[in-house]
């Protein structure tokens, strides 16, 4: 089964490669044909990721969702599936043309961490961790396509007017609309993975919330989307603040990511 | 509203600053890490525990009771509003988010809107109308969400203030009281599970708890495990940790007098010598010296257990050494010996009876943004012109330009269902 995944993983890899540089030549050709295929190749590339992350979870007989390479293979999962679900929902492959690179970005740091399967210490064995886990991919997830949005519209501002940009990219306000159902998307399930890991942390450790540095940041996540919602429904706050409001917000979910693990220790060094 | 946005903004990178230093350490440990300026700094402005100091509980406070008024204040306004919401009369009279004239079958535009049935009505200068109104309760969203982070907060707090913390440890067959309760706790069995590769799968204590103000009530047995918790007499029992426990004989001139199993870390008062303690500083399964390092273990098997012991008299060191199975340690007329090692199991016990609150806060949070964010309400209204027609209205108070555009969507869809007709 494992096998099988690996090689998976290097179809899977290659597939968004691809598809990224399908995406490119849609811009840079503007024929709605490549970007037909390049959709069609990032599709392929997640039905297959998915077959790749069974394997993984049967081949190592829990959820993959638990050391640094499945969590990063998983939120590249994540980015894909709701970048996905926009670029659909919306008749928007730029999007994708934006989302591709990030996508590719994780996976990539998602080959260079260790594939060994280790046996999981006990507090790591609980369902809690799975829906803490799973929920936690769907939010970042959507957090990273609200950060291609925000990159989009900021970008859109300085860019000329043209048939091609009135035709593919939806107008400032719609833009910024779509942005806000993917950081809602993301702060609903955000909200899900700190209350499901405080049942966990209760479960496991006797207590829901420490202030370990992972669940400070998260809070810290949290809190930073909150006030963009609140800022939003002030006018003057929708457009260029409300985007570059979602990037700061996107650093924010990276530093939670990378960063707690890296630089501060606490009971998610492990993840 | 920008009083709470700041207190948010403040909150937030409050929390990013903290996490940033080490907490509960001293002023000792501040000053070797940094320097003792800013070891000094961070002790005046208990950033040395920053979650639990006046100027933190100070903030959230303040958003408590910001959210609270916000929440009282905008009740009777949102009660009005949400039966405005569902009533014609406040609709007819407004040109809505958009609008569309010329419509022959308002009603095929309803049910591609997918409004509800829509109701006939009259206009005020009597014309007429057809209105239908779609989940008022979206309007509910912050409402709850904000009620949800009250309650969420209030049973954090009531928690921490309140809540009742003790660590039982110890081996099979031990009783031990748990903290300054009436509870006694009977470890009764400890096992550790292991895997064919020696790594731990589970630790699991069996338990019997009694509560001797009250026998016979509350009491029982329960086994527990790591994320498996029990509930007895009140309390919460968690499998926390384990570590090494030995067996400590002292014999006086040759006869035993004193046998009690000593868990790594803690130590042992002779009773027959007033003063005399020994202390197991740690117990190392599979010893092994290594010079220039120190003592350390091999694997977690018992291969070759080694004590690392101190023994003080009137609180003076007098002794200290590692020992192996089989040797003792002479203090005058008395003798020491060190063996049966074997695994203790740590258990955490836990009151807090507000935690049910503080979820009950986390779920009303989560439905409260569901609301917010996903429940959009919106209603629809007809009114018949004078030539026959209708024109159409809309209003989405969430649904902004995707709303407009769903509208204007079913009303050209009506234009080409026309046009194939
Ligand atoms: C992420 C979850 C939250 C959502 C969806 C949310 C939503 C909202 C909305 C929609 C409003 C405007 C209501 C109106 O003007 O009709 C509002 C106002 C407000 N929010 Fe929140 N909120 C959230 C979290 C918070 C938090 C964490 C706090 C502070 C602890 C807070 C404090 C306030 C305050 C003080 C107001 C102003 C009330 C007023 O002007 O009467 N909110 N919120």
């Amino acid at each position: 089964m494992l096998q099988i995944e690996n090689t998976l993983f290097t179809i899977v890899m290659l597939a968004y490669f691809a598809s990224m540089i399908l995406y490119f030549a849609f811009i840079a050709v503007k024929k709605d044909a490549v970007a037909r295929v390049a959709v069609g190749l990032q599709i392929a590339g997640f039905v297959l990721h998915t077959a790749a992350l069974v394997c993984r979870g049967i081949g190592a007989g829990r959820l993959p969702l638990t050391n640094q390479y499945e969590f990063a293979t998983s939120f590249a999962w994540g980015l894909c599936l709701v970048s996905l679900i926009f670029v659909i929902r919306f008749k928007f492959p730029v999007l994708g043309a934006f989302a591709a690179p990030v996508i590719f970005l994780i996976i990539g740091y998602a080959a260079m961490q260790s594939k060994d399967i280790k046996e999981l210490m006990p507090a790591l064995r609980s369902n809690w961790l799975g829906f803490h886990v799973s929920t936690a991919i769907i939010a970042y997830g959507a957090f990273g396509v609200s950060f291609v949005l925000s990159i989009i519209f900021l970008l859109r501002d300085r860019m000329k007017a043209s048939g091609f940009l009135d035709q593919h990219i939806p107008d400032r306000e719609k833009l910024d609309m779509i942005s806000y159902r993917s950081v809602s998307l993301g702060l609903l399930f955000l909200t899900f993975t700190i209350i499901t890991g405080a049942i966990w942390a209760e479960r496991a450790w006797g207590s829901y919330w420490s202030w370990d540095p992972k669940e400070t940041w998260s809070l810290v996540t949290w809190i930073i989307y909150a006030i963009y919602l609140h800022l939003r429904l002030r006018k003057g706050w929708r457009g260029r603040s409300a985007a570059i409001f979602c990037v700061v917000g996107f650093i924010c979910v990276m530093f939670t990511y990378l960063g707690v693990n890296t630089w501060l220790p606490g009971v998610h060094s492990y993840a | 509203m920008h009083f709470a946005i700041a207190l948010l903004l403040v909150l937030a990178l409050a929390c990013a600053a903290s996490s940033l230093i080490t907490q509960n350490q001293t002023y000792a440990w501040y000053s070797q890490r940094y320097s003792e300026r800013t070891a000094g700094l961070i002790m005046a402005l208990h950033l040395d525990d920053a979650f639990h100091s006046p100027w933190f509980i100070a903030i959230t406070a303040f958003l408590c009771l910001n959210l609270l008024l916000c929440n009282l204040l905008r009740l009777p306004r949102l009660i009005r509003r949400t039966q405005a919401e569902t009533r014609p009369e406040s609709a007819l009279k407004l040109p809505g988010d958009v609008s569309a004239q010329g419509v022959a079958d308002p009603g095929a535009v309803f049910q591609r809107l997918r409004m509800p049935k829509p109701t006939p009505c009259k206009t005020g200068d009597g014309r007429d109308a057809l209105f239908a109104a779609r989940h008022p309760a979206g309007l509910w969203g912050a409402w709850v969400c904000h009620l949800g982070i009250l309650l969420l907060i209030l049973g954090f707090s009531l928690g921490q203030m309140t809540q009742q913390q003790y660590t039982v440890y110890g081996v099979p067959g031990q009783i031990k009281r748990i903290g300054d309760t009436e509870c006694f706790l009977t470890i009764d069995d400890f096992r550790v599970d292991k895997r064919e590769d020696g790594s731990v799968a589970q630790y699991t204590t069996d338990i019997t708890v009694e509560n001797v103000a009250s026998v016979g009530t509350s009491g029982g047995s329960a086994s527990i495990s790591v994320n498996h918790p029990a509930t007895l007499c009140g309390m919460k029992f968690y499998q926390n940790a384990t570590g090494w426990a030995a067996q400590v004989d002292v014999y006086k001139d040759g006869k035993p007098i004193q046998q009690e199993v000593v868990c790594a870390g803690d130590y042992m008062s002779v009773k027959d010598k007033e003063g005399l303690v020994v202390m197991l500083n740690a117990l190392y399964p599979d010893y092994v010296m290594t010079p220039g390092v120190g003592p350390s273990t091999a694997s977690d098997q018992l291969n070759n257990p080694a004590y690392l012991y101190s023994v003080y008299y009137q609180g003076q060191v007098i002794g200290m050494n590692a020992l192996m199975n089989g040797e003792e340690i002479t203090i005058d007329a008395y003798t020491v010996t060190f063996s049966n090692p074997q695994s203790y199991t740590l258990i955490q016990v836990k009151v807090d009876r507000f935690t049910f609150l503080a979820l009950i806060g986390g779920l009303v949070t989560m439905l409260g943004l569901a609301l917010a964010l996903y429940v959009q309400p919106a209603r629809v209204w007809a009114i018949r012109q004078d030539d026959g027609l209708w024109a159409l209205y809309g209003q989405s108070r969430k649904g902004g330009a995707l709303f407009r555009e769903r509208f204007n969507k079913a009303i050209d869809q009506r234009s080409q269902d026309h046009a194939s007709d």
